[in-house]
């Protein structure tokens, strides 16, 4: 691109071109380099990573005795792959011994195929997740949003 | 860079809110005499459980450095908490 330019400048200072058509042309040459660098911008702004989980829970007292009850956590991204690491340095039949336990208590996790590359993947991707759960129970409403940001 | 302070703010049923600023630091610096204290049998555990230590140790820091920015809020009619590690 420079290049271009200065060979437009030479010309203008030969003057085989005006300054208006000088200007034309250096403008006519930047404006397909601005067109593709900015889809590739665009597109890296809008799918920023997300730095933290959010769990919010919304839970509506019975008849207004004991009030509604907010929850609100925000976890960061950085402690969820650590902890994946850590469970990571668990020997075999410590978390076979956890499964089966969990388990026992109706949890269908796995822990053995909890991996670093797994998170990553599942971190892409939560980026545009949002989970509302609304749970209407003997005069109760509970609204749980789990998203990331 | 692990977190130096933590403020935990608690309301009461007055409507009252108590903040209190927990220097984070001072409990690292009285962890790390104990923590070197019980560096060679964490050690030797790690190598009888066949765990790398120092990957366990490494990893045990990347949690430390993991834990800034992490918020807990509870809030309730009569009462709330809210914690949040700076």
């Amino acid at each position: 691109m420079s290049e271009h330019r200065r060979q437009i400048l030479q010309m203008l200072s030969e003057g085989k071109i005006s300054a208006d058509e000088a200007e034309r042309l250096i403008s006519a040459f930047e404006e397909p380099a601005a067109a593709k660098s900015s889809p590739a911008d665009s597109a890296s702004a809008g799918k920023r990573p997300p730095k933290y989980l959010r769990v919010q829970v919304d839970s509506e007292g019975d008849g207004g005795q004991e009030g509604p009850t907010k929850v609100n956590v925000r976890v960061p991204m950085q402690l969820l792959r650590a902890g994946v690491r850590l469970a990571g340095l668990l020997p075999a039949q410590a978390l076979h011994r956890a499964n089966h336990a969990m388990q026992e208590q109706g949890i269908p996790i796995d822990l053995t195929q909890i991996k670093p590359e797994n998170l990553e993947e599942l971190v892409d991707q939560l980026n545009d997740l949002t989970v509302d759960v609304d749970q209407k129970d003997a005069g109760t409403k509970v609204r749980v949003r789990v998203f990331c940001e | 860079m692990i977190p130096f302070v933590a403020v935990v703010s608690l309301r009461n049923q007055e409507s009252r809110t108590f903040r209190l600023w927990i220097p984070l630091f001072l409990v690292w610096l009285l962890l790390l005499p104990l923590g070197i204290l019980l560096s060679p049998f964490i050690f030797i555990a790690c190598l009888a459980c066949r765990v790398n230590p120092l990957r366990g140790f490494a990893v045990i820091w990347q949690i430390l450095n993991a834990l800034t920015d992490t918020e807990l809020d509870v809030e309730h009619r009569s009462a709330g908490m809210s914690f949040h590690i700076l």
